[in-house]
């Protein structure tokens, strides 16, 4: 247990090593970085005023010292396309992040591992192939592009969801009226994130009930006369727990990766977004802080899941300390 | 039986694909970077899938747009591949602290989110095919890493490498005239899966305008049609869909090889 605190430990620390040198390893001034594309409009002594504000000319690991300050006292600057500090914009859109990547989490899993259990109770040797066959097409298909299509035939052709942010901006609905528009608004992007991670909950989920089905205990469960619901339930469903579990937590470590690209074809405002506008105008200190915030909030789902392994099945804390 | 008649199929589909990305300058009607005529024109049989907003031919685009996604995604996977195999065999045949340095280094890798990391790395650096296939190669190693280590050790403990061993042969012959070989399957079967993932992951960059902005691809081509709002009028039907479509096609062309190469590395392992 300890030996794996440590390890993440050592993970965050490097991310946060890593985010505070990146600006440095690579090419052009690091003024470009804090004032945008252009400082050649500006003068010497303006420069050097700048150079001088964030502590540019002081040795490497004296400016490390003043990264790590500010870091952990929330100073995250500002950002320059943006004209608002980092922090205010990443807590503006982080909720929204999370209710699309949220709902999309907990639909998904639930949905995905019911089809894919039902797909192997219901299993007939000689019709694998349309399945195996309509899997690989869905896997392929990129999810961007998806999310293009279905914008563009249910959004604009037919005009049955917005094409646009996360709620009507013109309006000023209240209680019951601005969910069902938030709703509204959800469904579109929602629906592409459901298609594209439903696929890894499906597979997983099949092939640990496929698994199982032949196990003896399930055989003498059913013997024994217990109820049909009972063992899928408690006898098969319990074991595909800890699959199912994983792949839940892998898409939560790697949640900003799936919505960079969904959100930025809705315009939703989250911080895939953010990410997007921000790479899009090379507003680094944004860039800087959104790939940070992604970093972590995965080191963070790996180490929970870690953790909770082993109170989910306590014979794998075992394995892991030998 | 019908793993080898999918694979077969899928390397058919990948081959047609290569050819026309290799004959573009002779299958293409037009030169997309050099021709121009009327923009956004329709279909029609002088252009097959209309023009775009600056009247470039969409379908010369889309033979010429082959090769740079075809060149990123052979680049990419050759990279990764490269740096995961030679990781993951120094790190198992020769253990001890090296092994363990190079483990840390990998479970980094293993852990910062992909297309975060790689969309920041794109926007520090100038895209060209080349830097995104070098980025997309060196953030995905570490898969390929972890497996050919532990491969490399459950072959190091078999009795005919140990007599190999014994009777004096060096290291650097034994790792390349024996456990190369006995690898040489599952890096095939892993290098179909990189390249596919790399043509995806190039996709989405350019789609996101981190894409090379001198050179065509797929997800170049999706991302212009998009900035000029193909969606508003039905030009997205011939402009966005037949981009996808190639990128599908050969994404599920290299999971039929990728199929058909699992089921020989699996027997193989039996």
């Amino acid at each position: 247990m300890k030996k794996r605190i440590y390890h993440y430990l050592v993970i965050l620390v490097a991310v946060i090593v890593v985010n505070f040198l990146l600006p440095h390893l690579l090419p052009g001034s690091p003024l470009k970085s804090l004032v945008g594309e252009n400082p050649g409009d500006m003068t010497a002594a303006q420069k050097m005023g700048i150079l001088e504000a964030y502590h540019l000319n002081d040795p490497l690991w004296k400016q490390f010292l003043y990264y790590l300050r500010d870091l952990f006292s929330f100073h995250w600057g500002n950002s320059y396309s943006k004209r608002q500090p980092v922090t205010t914009l990443i807590a503006s859109r982080m909720g929204w992040t999370l209710l699309l990547a949220g709902s999309n989490m907990i639909l998904s899993t639930l949905i995905g591992t019911a089809l894919g259990a039902w797909s192997a109770l219901r299993r007939k040797e000689k019709k694998d192939l349309p399945l195996i066959i309509s899997t690989t097409i869905l896997d392929s298909i990129p999810s961007f592009w998806m999310a293009v299509i279905l914008l563009a035939v249910f959004g604009v052709k037919l005009g049955w969801f917005p094409i646009y942010g996360a709620y009507s901006m013109w309006e000023n609905y209240t209680g019951v009226k601005r969910i069902l528009d938030i709703l509204h608004h959800l469904a579109l992007p929602l629906l592409t994130m459901l298609v594209t991670s439903l696929m890894g909950f499906f597979t997983t989920s099949r092939y640990s009930v496929l698994q199982i089905l032949n196990e003896d205990y399930v055989k003498m469960a059913k013997m024994r006369g217990i109820p049909g619901n009972r063992v899928l339930i408690w006898y098969i469903m319990r074991n595909t727990l800890v699959p199912v579990f994983t792949m839940f937590m892998m898409e939560a470590g790697y949640l900003l990766s799936g919505s960079v690209l969904i959100e930025t074809v809705f315009s939703y405002p989250g911080l895939g977004t953010l990410m997007q506008e921000a790479v899009k105008a090379r507003d680094y200190p944004l860039i800087q802080y959104t790939f940070l915030i992604a970093s972590v909030m995965t080191v963070t789902a790996l180490f929970l899941a870690d953790i909770l392994y082993s109170k989910i099945d306590p014979r794998l804390e075992v394995l892991n300390d030998t | 039986m019908i793993h080898k008649k999918t694979a077969a199929a899928g390397w058919i589909i990948l081959i047609c694909m290569i050819a026309a990305a290799v004959l573009a300058p002779w299958l293409a009607p037009y030169n997309p970077y050099s021709d121009m005529f009327a923009t956004y024109l329709k279909p029609s049989p002088e252009h097959l899938l209309g023009t775009n907003d600056i009247g470039q031919d969409i379908f010369s685009e889309l033979l010429y747009g082959a090769r740079t996604s075809l060149e990123i995604g052979f680049l990419s996977a050759f990279l990764s591949i490269g740096i995961g195999s030679m990781i993951g065999i120094i790190s198992g045949w020769y253990g001890g602290n090296i092994d363990r340095f190079l483990m840390k280094i990998t479970a980094f890798f293993m852990t910062i989110p992909f297309l975060p990391t790689v969309i920041i790395l794109s926007a520090f650096t100038r895209p060209t095919p080349c830097t995104t296939s070098i980025i997309l190669g060196i953030m995905s190693w570490s898969g390929t890493a972890r497996i050919v280590r532990s491969q490399i050790l459950n072959l190091k403990s078999k009795e005919y490498i140990q007599t190999i061993k014994a009777m004096g042969a060096s290291n650097f012959y034994i790792l390349t005239r024996h456990i190369l070989k006995e690898l040489l399957p599952f890096l095939m079967y892993r290098s179909s899966a990189r390249v596919r993932s790399g043509i995806l992951s190039e996709s989405s960059l350019s789609f996101l305008g981190l894409g090379s902005t001198v050179v065509k691809s797929w997800g170049t081509i999706i991302y212009y049609a998009q900035a000029k709002n193909a969606l508003l009028t039905n030009a997205w039907i011939w402009w966005i869909l037949p981009p996808g479509f190639c990128i599908i096609l050969i994404s599920c062309s290299l999971t039929m090889i990728t199929y058909g190469a699992e089921s020989k590395t699996d027997r193989r392992l039996e």
